[in-house]
């Protein structure tokens, strides 16, 4: 089988440019009209510690990181220690020798390029210009476009002044030549470029800001936490142009709560958080529920509990996101699958919020949060807006009015005749705290009821596939791009397989689940998360028996790990 | 408060007044400052459609059901948070935070820093018995160590905290005390909160008959003393020196401080105007900064 993509980890000590050599490689592909998955690992500490940024390149659409590499470029020793046991016959590696820090021993079968990146840096008397070094050498040996290269390295360095540029791509073009003297004995090239599509180049966490000022937030509510914080960033810079407000609170309950207060003032708004804070909001979240008050969270999920991994990546909040919070406490909650899904599903949970007056919950994960991909530019015209069902001023207003689809208009503050109150007390249709036994269960089947139509309201599933299958595998937020890739090289081999997607955690497709199960004779779950949460849910809310596949070790799944576990069950 | 929202015609106490009944214990202090809510809030012509009361969990925090507006009734210790971002988020309306010491100082302590040194634009009433009333009696942050409650039957181990001095500290642009027992400077203190543009305190003693035996009516009743004619209340020493006569027996009433310093949604709204914020921003702008 032909192989169309090519994937190059860089990899170093953080702090030494391996994040932005890979950024510049992932710009140039994608001006070359190449579509663009990355993947990052970057350590805890601020300053030092193991980095890594892998490109993922093809003519072709991709949907995750890849099994490994192909192209391995070393700036240290410990870049090669870690990653030695990948270098598997035909893999490219690219190191700094001589006058690096480590002597490598070059396994059978992998092609070496020795560079001399840190003498060269050395040489022009700069340490800073050691990664230019490695990412001329790279563009050389591999094809990289060198025209769209520089074009986005002028672009990167134009600011901070012609020597600053002519330095780095003097390093360049030494590397360059560095890597030219050496014989190319692979057979690894990025494809010729081609006509650029209509995309954009953007990482999952700058997608849901993106998302949200498409979506329409007049008020965002930050607090720190790796790997959400760079939402907030992009939301902080531009909010402010489309006449909306950021704060940053004095910790996560206070986030959610000055977002349910701006949402009740008739804001759309939102937070964004990882696990720990999403655990501080659960409170809160009640409360909107109760109070019927629409708020959006994003939770970039991290490792898991207590301080956890921060940097790492799990799919481990599904439980938290469904269940977090005391009572019965109706939301509901979608998953990402990739950085187009962090943009739309960004404004699609903004309208869900709007139109069901709940809290929504929106998962992403700590892989997508950095990986940057090439995604279809979006088009503001094209964006639906869902407003919240406002009280049209006549008769006589009360805020939890029984209605046939459960939804009740609000009042803005400021309607003249619109007073009423949001409460956390249960309540009668008034808003006055109302504590008997049928008041309360009329009023948790209006909460819940309303929920029904979620359904019908988004694209709750997809499924990839059809007739019948040996195994079935259901995959949710960011190991759905791995199943897609899986699917499509098992059925290479001729095994029958079919992917279900849901993109509606909760309430959950029970119906479009079950539907789907009906034509398989195994059901795989995946999931990076100890428990198989998803496969608790599976079992708990349908028929179906799933075989539970569970990792989590920090990192997503690969293609080959998925083959492997279908291959075993066949 | 914004001077947006005061209306023409103003209205009557009366006026301010919901339909729900009141559910405090007889000889309840809070009482008294309800009145004086309504007398304030008459006085300073707020129209009821755009005031937002909101509140925590206590006692106290059940006040905005007796007020004729739009109200929150929220969780113990958010109703600060919660009117931060509805202050942000409509800052043309006014807002009255009403709640107790342990909702605002303890559960809630978190927020009141932020609120005080930010500006938040918005009046808060603290009603301070002393006790949390809601469930019987517990001691609170500013309880006095002798009161003999629910978890301290020895008495309390920890000493008060001074919320005068601590609103200082931090920044809030409109210190004021009062005592339930005296409602016309309640209701003068508070109507001058509301009129304040930024953060307005307000410390309000009220006796807790039921729960606080030792903070009764009379013991506030000797406890404070007018802040004297000639206080200058732009001057932070000297209402620190004020607060602090607390710790000796005795406590201020009337306003200590008063400072214009910009609200955040000022502050806010400047940042807007940096960057020609506009409801028809062209959104092409941001997508294209993410083009490779």
């Amino acid at each position: 089988m032909e192989k169309k993509d090519l994937v190059i980890r860089i990899a170093g000590e953080g702090g030494e440019g391996v994040i932005s050599t890979g950024d510049f490689i992932a710009a140039a592909c994608a001006r070359a009209g190449q579509e663009v998955y990355t993947f990052k690992t970057f350590p805890a500490e601020i300053k030092g510690g193991y980095a890594m940024y892998q490109v993922r390149t093809s003519l072709d659409p991709l949907f995750n990181q890849g099994d490994t590499f192909d192209i391995l470029c070393a700036f240290n020793g410990e870049a090669y220690e870690v990653n030695r046991h990948r270098l598997v016959p035909g893999t490219a590696f690219v190191y700094d020798y001589p006058a690096g820090d480590f002597e490598p021993e070059i396994p059978d079968g992998v092609i070496a390029y020795p560079i001399p990146m840190s003498q060269t840096a050395k040489d022009m008397k700069s340490y800073r210009s050691k990664n230019m070094v490695a990412l001329g050498a790279l563009s050389a040996l591999f094809n990289i476009n060198e025209k769209t290269l520089i074009e986005v390295l002028v672009d990167k360095f134009k600011s901070k002044g012609p020597e600053n540029l002519s330095f780095n791509l003097e390093a360049f073009h030494k590397g360059k030549e560095l890597a030219a003297a050496l014989d190319k004995k692979d057979l690894w090239r990025v494809a010729d470029p081609v006509p650029a599509k209509d995309v954009l180049i953007i990482s999952g966490n700058d997608a849901v800001g993106l998302g949200a000022i498409l979506g329409g937030i007049r008020f965002y509510s930050a607090y720190p936490i790796t790997p959400a914080t760079e939402i907030a960033k992009f939301v902080a810079v531009h909010i402010p142009k489309v006449m909306g407000t950021l704060i940053q609170a004095e910790d996560e309950i206070a986030s959610i709560s000055q977002v349910l207060g701006a949402s009740y003032a008739g804001k759309r708004a939102m937070t964004a958080t990882s696990g720990p804070g999403l655990s501080l909001m659960g409170e809160m979240l009640g409360m909107a529920s109760m109070s019927e008050t629409p708020v959006l969270v994003v939770d970039v999920q991290r490792g898991g509990p207590g301080t956890g991994m921060p940097t790492k990546h799990e799919q481990s909040d599904l439980f938290l996101a469904i269940h977090g919070s005391h009572g019965d406490a109706p939301r509901i909650v979608m998953a990402v699958e990739d950085v187009g899904d962090c943009i739309h599903m960004t404004v699609e949970a903004l309208n869900l919020a709007e139109y069901y007056q709940c809290p929504v919950i929106l998962l992403s994960d700590g892989s997508l949060a950095f990986s940057t991909q090439t995604v279809p530019a979006p088009k503001p015209g094209a964006i639906k807006i869902v407003e919240r069902k406002r009280w049209d001023g006549t008769g006589e207003y009360q805020r939890y009015q029984a209605s046939p689809d459960g939804i009740s208009p609000m009042a803005d503050p400021g309607t003249p005749q619109g007073m009423h109150v949001a409460t956390g007390l249960e309540h009668g249709p008034a808003g006055a705290p109302n504590h008997s036994p049928p008041n309360h269960e009329a009023m948790h089947r209006k909460r819940f009821g309303k929920l029904k139509t979620v359904v019908d309201f988004v694209a709750p599933t997809q499924v990839d596939g059809e007739g019948q299958a040996d195994v079935g595998i259901i995959a949710w937020g960011s190991t759905i791009g791995v199943v897609r890739e899986a699917v499509v090289r098992l059925r290479e081999e001729g095994i029958k397989v079919k992917g279900f997607y849901p993109k509606l955690m909760y309430p959950m497709p029970v119906v479009h689940y079950e539907a789907f199960a009906a034509t398989c004779n195994k059901i795989l779950v995946p999931e990076v998360n100890f428990q198989g949460q998803l496969s608790h849910f599976i079992r708990a809310e349908t028929s179906i028996v799933p075989i539970s596949m569970t990792i989590c070790g920090g990192v997503p799944f690969t293609p080959i790990q998925i083959m492997n576990k279908v291959r075993e069950i066949l | 408060m914004s001077i947006a929202t005061v209306k023409k015609a103003p209205l009557k106490p009366k006026d301010y007044k919901s339909d729900v009944s009141v559910v405090w214990c007889p000889g309840c202090g809070h009482y008294g400052i309800l009145n004086a809510i309504y007398r304030a809030l008459s006085e300073a012509g707020v129209d009821p459609s755009q005031l937002i009361s909101i509140s925590g969990i206590g006692c106290s925090s059940r006040s905005p059901y007796f007020i004729n507006s739009y109200k929150m009734h929220t969780l113990h210790g958010r109703a600060g948070a919660v009117a931060t971002g509805a202050q942000l988020a409509r800052p043309d309306l006014a807002i009255l935070v009403l709640g107790g010491d342990g909702d605002g100082f303890s559960i809630g302590g978190g927020h009141m820093p932020h609120m005080a040194r930010k500006n938040v634009d918005m009046t808060y009433v603290l009603f301070d018995n002393g006790i949390y009333g809601l469930t019987k009696g517990q001691y609170s942050p500013t309880s006095r160590p002798e009161m003999k409650a629910y978890t301290t039957p020895y008495g309390g181990p920890e000493e008060p905290m001074n919320p005068l001095l601590y609103m200082l500290t931090y920044g809030a642009t409109y210190v004021a005390q009062a005592f339930a027992g005296k409602p016309g400077v309640c209701a003068e203190l508070i109507k001058g909160g509301l009129e304040h543009r930024g953060f307005s305190y307000i410390n309000i003693y009220s006796q807790c008959p039921s729960f606080n035996k030792i903070d009764t009516i009379e013991f506030y009743r000797d406890l404070v003393e007018a802040v004297p004619k000639d206080h200058d209340v732009t001057d932070l020493g000297a209402a620190i020196n004020l607060a602090r006569q607390s710790s000796e027996g005795r406590a201020p009433m009337g306003l200590l401080y008063k400072a214009d310093r910009p609200t955040l949604d000022q502050r806010m709204h400047a940042m807007v105007e940096g960057v020609n914020g506009s409801p028809d921003y062209d959104l092409n702008q941001i997508i294209d900064l993410n083009r490779p």
